[in-house]
């Protein structure tokens, strides 16, 4: 019984959700369509070539950049390899050759990932001749996909160290997505692959609130992109174009991917130099404490604890100011410099979180390391009455109110019971304290 | 699989004694009725034992005895030959017969033979996933962690899934996990495709009517991928009693499949006993309340210190019954409750928590939904009341087989509601005793369910010319596709051009993917926060969309646990219900109207009755509105209408297929009845036809809808809604119909297949509605035949049957 179809009767037949813009189709092509209307249109405007190999063909082209964006300069030859570390700390030294980087950045069908999601556009770079050469591969239609990532996979064995923005999460998993679906090529071996998102974060979220990329051209290296294509309308456009309709609002999305690349290759440059030179290159306490929170979870404790104090010294936004200090505090306490940490502690014990855990701090070390129960009982005193008095003027959220308020007055029933025993109960009691506050 | 379970504290054996002691204690309290209609006696039934097979790995052999088994029962010895064979076959077996042995067995020596191979179970929920892994978990103790094993599920964490599709020999999950999680990344999964040598299916018959038709897509999609990996799985599947096995699991998988229903697992004793509440009036056709029967049944075998199951066919039913019971056996004071519910909507660690108490025996009763109907660790209990009729034999048998001891004797007692169905089935207990007439039917090709498969399948790999669904060519819908924008054809493959993940706007089941979570309003006064941490809302349940309208709608009083909630706010675009706990003497019932319009005649046809013919039949594409207009409060116990409310709540709209009947205007004209009586008549024989249709068709009741309506002046022709507005609940407020439609229309979009067959069952159907009215023995209608007399006119009845005397030839 072949099943006979009522135009839009089904449900799951009705249109697509389309984006507002609507495209006049082109000449269609018959039932087998060769490339897209506009794909010869789209090679001339964009004066690119076809690529032809044994997978088939794709579009390429080549430019070069001499320009250097804001005021960062290509760098070098190699890199700090200490600063290099600290972004990618299980790479082999060898990534310190800027000969061998290629940064790279994708325009995609979609961001759902998944194994129905095509990068139509694939952009790469690399430092050449003091300058930037920017390499993109495009298909003119889904088929071409497998000639792309073959062309893409030689340029990878070239430079064979990957350099992206979000590309961790985002790039490189569909691209392994897209070279396993071909059953047939194998996805390209990385040395490494360094993404500059997080560090990005760590240094700049604070202060922007925003870390995409076009921002931090903006405010971190000083270059304005100008007119750029709205992402969300990327693949509607390409939608729109594999369609038949006309390439021109495709050229748009090339300029974005190769500003995409050059915005990379810049913030990476910086990104380095800051880590390589701190103290000279940071131009804003807030990077230096983001610096800093690198280097504490990187293990180098000691580089975090210097970049804390630098960053308290030069005036840190209060928010900011209070990690810091708890940061550091926390540093100082398990280097053993307990002065350091009181000192911080005292200073912040407060309503606030980093306040509040402040009290606690002080209440664990007075009750445990200096045997102080009395002393202890009284800051978690204090701190109950700020912490009522926080809530009473709503400077605390209800439920972290409650939550604190129970912590702080079943430490205070304990230190009682303690502060009011002989001194041999409560060594002996010791014994039995919540492990890992003892320290 | 079961092993006896042991209470905390040494329990008697139940003999027949014991039962027979209850039954005539429930027999005696109404004199003069014949309270039970059927007792039948199962002999206790001896195992059928085959050797081990010689093939067998001598460490797995091991392993199973080191479980106390050295020898199978001969299904599993069976199961195990065919699977060696390198067969698709389905296996058919009553509860606690030992089947996870059937594909375990096979599927582990393989991977011990070749520790490449994998294997992917599915089951329709994930608590039976979850109970199987348990299983699963012991085995691998024994074998040295030899193979891996992990459920995969959306409970899954996601820092866990990498090392699961590394590591994992066999995957435990559910359809809509592989539809939604596996398959469009299924590149993730390369080694378990390219290594896929079984795909289990287990409790087969769940997979009927939508999620069958569902499922089916999925397995050809599963299909599709493990062939471009270079891997053709196997299929082992496993189901109850069902009249269909075979053919139901080569409809499903598209292969032929070989089917083993003999049973050599050892049972004990057991008595089935149908209780039919006693007539309170006979002239009305009313019955006592089958709730309160129920629960009473319950109480008395639960005095007895039986352990019980109770299962209900609706949550709110479980949440009654549980009230009756908790206030009849409450725990000791500061103990925990002693009766227990179960079902959808509670969380899983409360689940879990009741199904430990359930095998320790600290949980004597629990009253459940079907969630606890399948193969759910409970251990075995002493005895099984089912408020009204599961809706299928195959239902009706799992769950009385939740009782059932290897040693001594276990009881079920199947108490009957006045729905029809319920009192055809204790009427004709030889129906339900012969050999099992029902057949799973599923639909893999109805286009609205295939076409949704299709995209899914197009992310998943593009679409190949030539490749086909079933005997349906892809090619056309293709192109369809295309034009609609989901699909552009590059190279001669058909590939997926949109931004949206297809398989995430897909449910296999239910009309939407919608569900709504029910929150408890947090209060300000901080001392009375129960439970709510960190000042994160508290959830307390979800219910689907489908049944949220229904259930959480303003001012609702929704059940959980026993507890009630009113619903302060219906958050209806964020899907959130807030609730606060009351303590409140009734519960509430919502009034849903529904409207069905025409869109277009399949097949239409006069009938032929005995008089020129007045009337016709019709089957066809319909769009259906429906609308919660607002709700009753119901006293608890005495099911007084004690107040109602109205609402306005957002229409929800469907496009699927329907059979109707028309009847003519000279038909009504010429019977000799007051026009309400006319209009009552309409409906109390839309809600027989109903009744016979879901018996005819082995649906459930929720599979069909139905509605009265105007014919519409002619097909296709565009007219005011309101012109066809029906009531369902309330025939007097209608204005009179002209030329009304009574439909019966499949309650899932697109269809699932049911408009067709009844089409073509029709004079059966009208037949048999005819023989369920005039054999009924209420004098005006009841609840059994043309529906409650309370809400129909006197001559609900009479009108009805005059009309079908003109309907049937």
């Amino acid at each position: 019984m072949p099943p006979s179809i009522a135009p839009g009767r089904l449900k799951a037949l009705q249109s697509a959700p389309r984006k507002p813009k609507v495209v006049e189709i082109g000449a269609r092509h018959g039932a087998s369509p060769e490339v897209p209307a506009g794909a010869d249109r789209l090679t001339e405007l964009l004066d690119a070539q076809i690529k032809r190999n044994e997978f088939g063909e794709h579009l390429a082209l080549r430019r070069w950049f001499s320009d250097s964006i804001g005021d960062e300069a290509a760098p070098d030859c190699a890199f700090d390899p200490a600063a290099l570390r600290l972004l990618a700390p299980d790479a082999p030294d060898s990534i310190t050759d800027a000969d061998k980087w290629l940064f790279l950045d994708t325009e995609t069908t979609g961001l759902a990932g998944g194994t129905g999601t095509y990068p139509f556009l694939v952009g790469i770079a690399w430092w050449d001749a003091g300058g930037l050469e920017v390499e993109q591969f495009f298909m003119r239609e889904q088929s071409e996909e497998h000639s792309l990532l073959v062309a893409l996979r030689e340029r990878i064995a070239e430079r064979p160290v990957l350099v992206t923005f979000n590309g961790k999460s985002f790039d490189w998993p569909l691209l392994e997505t897209r070279y396993r679906m071909t059953r047939s090529i194998k996805p390209p071996a990385l040395r490494a692959h360094i993404d500059f998102l997080h560090p990005a974060r760590n240094l700049w979220r604070l202060r922007l609130g925003s870390v995409r990329l076009a921002e931090l051209e903006k405010h971190v290296l000083g270059w304005n992109r100008g007119a750029d294509v709205i992402s969300e309308l990327i693949p509607q456009t390409y939608f729109d174009y594999l369609r038949g309709g006309p390439p021109e609002p495709l050229v748009p999305i090339f300029q974005h991917n190769q500003m995409d690349l050059r915005g990379l290759a810049a913030l990476a440059t910086r990104v380095l130099a800051l880590l390589a030179n701190p103290e000279t290159h940071g131009r804003d306490p807030l990077e230096l404490f983001g610096l800093s929170r690198i280097c504490e979870r990187r293990g180098e404790a000691t580089r975090a604890r210097r970049l804390y104090a630098h960053s308290i010294a030069r005036e840190l936004p209060p928010d900011a100011d209070r990690a810091a200090r708890r940061s550091l505090a926390r540093l100082a306490k398990r280097d053993g410099d307990h002065d350091l940490a009181l000192e911080l502690w005292g200073k912040m014990a407060g309503a606030s979180r980093e306040g509040l855990e402040a009290y606690e701090q002080l209440a664990i070390h007075y009750e445990h390391r200096s045997r102080e129960p009395h002393r202890a009982a009284a800051l978690v005193r204090k701190a109950l009455n700020d912490l009522r008095r926080a809530s009473r003027i709503s400077a605390i959220a209800p439920s972290a109110h409650k939550a604190w308020r129970l912590r702080f007055q079943q430490r205070l029933a304990r230190l009682e019971r303690k502060a009011g025993r002989s001194l041999l109960d409560a060594l002996e009691s010791e014994s039995q304290a919540l492990p890992g506050e003892s320290n | 699989m079961a092993t006896p379970s042991q209470g905390l504290a040494a329990r008697p054996v139940s003999t027949l004694d014991t039962f027979q002691g209850v039954l005539s204690a429930l027999a005696g309290r109404y004199r003069g009725d014949d309270v039970l209609t059927a007792i039948r006696h199962i002999p206790a039934r001896d195992a059928v034992f085959r050797p081990m097979p010689d093939w067998a790995r001598p460490e797995l052999a091991a392993a199973y005895r080191s479980k106390g088994i050295d020898q199978l029962y001969s299904h599993q010895a069976s199961a195990a030959e065919l699977a060696r064979a390198g067969k698709d076959f389905v296996v058919v077996t009553p509860t606690a017969s030992g089947k996870t042995l059937c594909y375990n067995l096979p599927v582990l020596n393989s991977i011990l033979e070749d520790s490449d191979t994998r294997a992917l179970y599915l089951f329709p929920t994930k608590a039976l996933a979850q109970d199987q892994l348990a299983e699963l978990h012991d085995l691998a103790t024994q074998l040295d962690d030899q193979f891996g094993v992990f459920t995969y599920d959306g409970d899954t964490p996601a820092d866990a899934r990498k090392a699961i599709r590394e590591r994992g020999h066999i995957i435990l999950s559910n359809p809509d996990m592989l539809h939604t999680g596996i398959l469009p990344h299924h590149t993730k999964w390369i080694r378990v495709f390219e290594n896929l040598r079984y795909i289990v299916l287990d409790e087969l018959h769940t997979y009927r009517g939508v999620f069958g038709s569902h499922l089916a897509n999925v397995l050809r999609r599963i299909a599709r991928v493990a062939q471009f990996y270079g891997s053709g799985p196997q299929f082992i599947c496993c189901s109850a009693t069902i009249a269909n096995p075979g053919e139901l699991a080569s409809q499903l998988t598209e292969r032929k499949m070989e089917v083993i229903d003999e049973n050599g697992a050892p049972a004990g004793e057991k008595l089935f006993v149908f209780y039919n509440p006693p007539m309170v009036n006979r002239n009305l056709g009313i019955r006592r309340s089958y709730l309160n029967e129920a629960t009473r049944v319950a109480k008395e075998l639960l005095a007895q210190n039986l352990q019980t199951i109770v299962f209900a066919n609706s949550r709110l039913h479980t949440e009654v019954l549980l009230t009756y019971l908790q206030q009849a056996f409450p725990p000791k004071p500061g103990a925990a409750e002693l009766i227990r519910g179960y079902r959808g909507g509670y969380l899983p660690g409360e689940r879990r928590e009741i199904e430990r108490g359930l095998r320790d025996g600290r949980v004597r009763g629990v009253v459940a939904t079907s969630a606890l109907e399948l193969g759910i660790d409970i251990g075995s209990l002493d005895s099984s009341v089912m408020a009204g009729y599961a809706g299928s034999i195959a239902s009706t048998w799992q769950r009385a087989g939740r009782a059932g001891r290897r040693n001594g004797t276990s009881c079920a007692v199947m108490v009957a509601s006045s729905a029809p169905l319920d009192q055809f089935i204790v009427q004709h207990p030889e129906y339900f005793f012969g050999r099992s007439p029902e057949h799973a039917y599923v639909q893999p090709d109805n286009l609205e369910i295939l076409v949704n498969h299709l995209k899914c399948a197009a992310f998943e790999l593009a679409i190949a010319p030539g490749e086909k669904f079933g005997i349906v060519d892809l090619q056309d819908l293709c192109a369809r596709l295309a034009e609609a924008g989901f699909l552009h054809r590059s190279g001669g493959n058909w590939h997926w051009v949109q931004e949206a993940y297809p398989a995430d706007t897909i449910s296999l089941r239910s009309v939407t993917s919608d569900n709504f979570v029910i929150i408890l309003s947090s209060s300000e006064d901080d001392g009375n926060l129960t439970g709510a941490r960190k000042g994160a809302p508290e959830v307390i349940g979800e219910v689907d969309f489908s049944s949220a309208l229904t259930t959480v709608h303003p001012k609702a009083i929704y059940l959980h646990q026993g507890q009630q909630y009113h619903v302060e706010r219906l958050d209806f675009d964020q899907r959130k219900a807030y609730v606060k706990p009351v303590s409140v003497e009734y519960y509430t019932d919502a009034i849903r109207y529904t409207q069905v319009r025409v869109l277009d005649i399949a097949e239409e046809e006069s009938i032929a009755g005995n008089a020129t013919p007045h009337s016709s039949r019709s089957h066809g594409d319909v769009l259906v509105r429906s609308q919660v207009v607002g709700f009753k409060k119901i006293k608890f116990f005495t099911n007084e209408n004690v107040g109602d409310g109205k609402l306005e709540l957002p229409e929800n709209e469907m496009h699927t297929t329907a059979f109707w009947i028309t009847l003519e205007h000279p038909l009504l004209a010429s019977l000799p009845f007051a026009l309400s009586d006319r209009q009552s008549g309409i409906f109390g024989l839309l809600h027989a036809l109903e009744s016979m249709a879901t018996l005819l068709l082995m649906c459930d009741k929720r599979d069909l809808g139905t509605a009265v309506g105007e014919r519409p002046p002619s097909p296709g022709v565009e007219t005011e809604w309101h012109e066809y507005t029906a009531a369902t609940d309330d025939p007097a407020r209608m204005k009179e119909f002209f030329e009304p439609n009574l439909y019966l229309y499949d309650a899932y979009p697109g269809g699932i297949g049911f408009s067709e067959p009844l089409y073509r069952v029709h004079d059966l159907l009208l037949r048999r509605t005819r023989e369920l009215i005039a054999g009924c023995p209420c004098d005006k209608g009841c609840p059994s035949c043309v529906g409650p007399a309370g809400e129909r006119s006197e001559r609900t009845k009479e009108t009805a049957l005059a009309i079908l005397n003109h309907l049937c030839a």
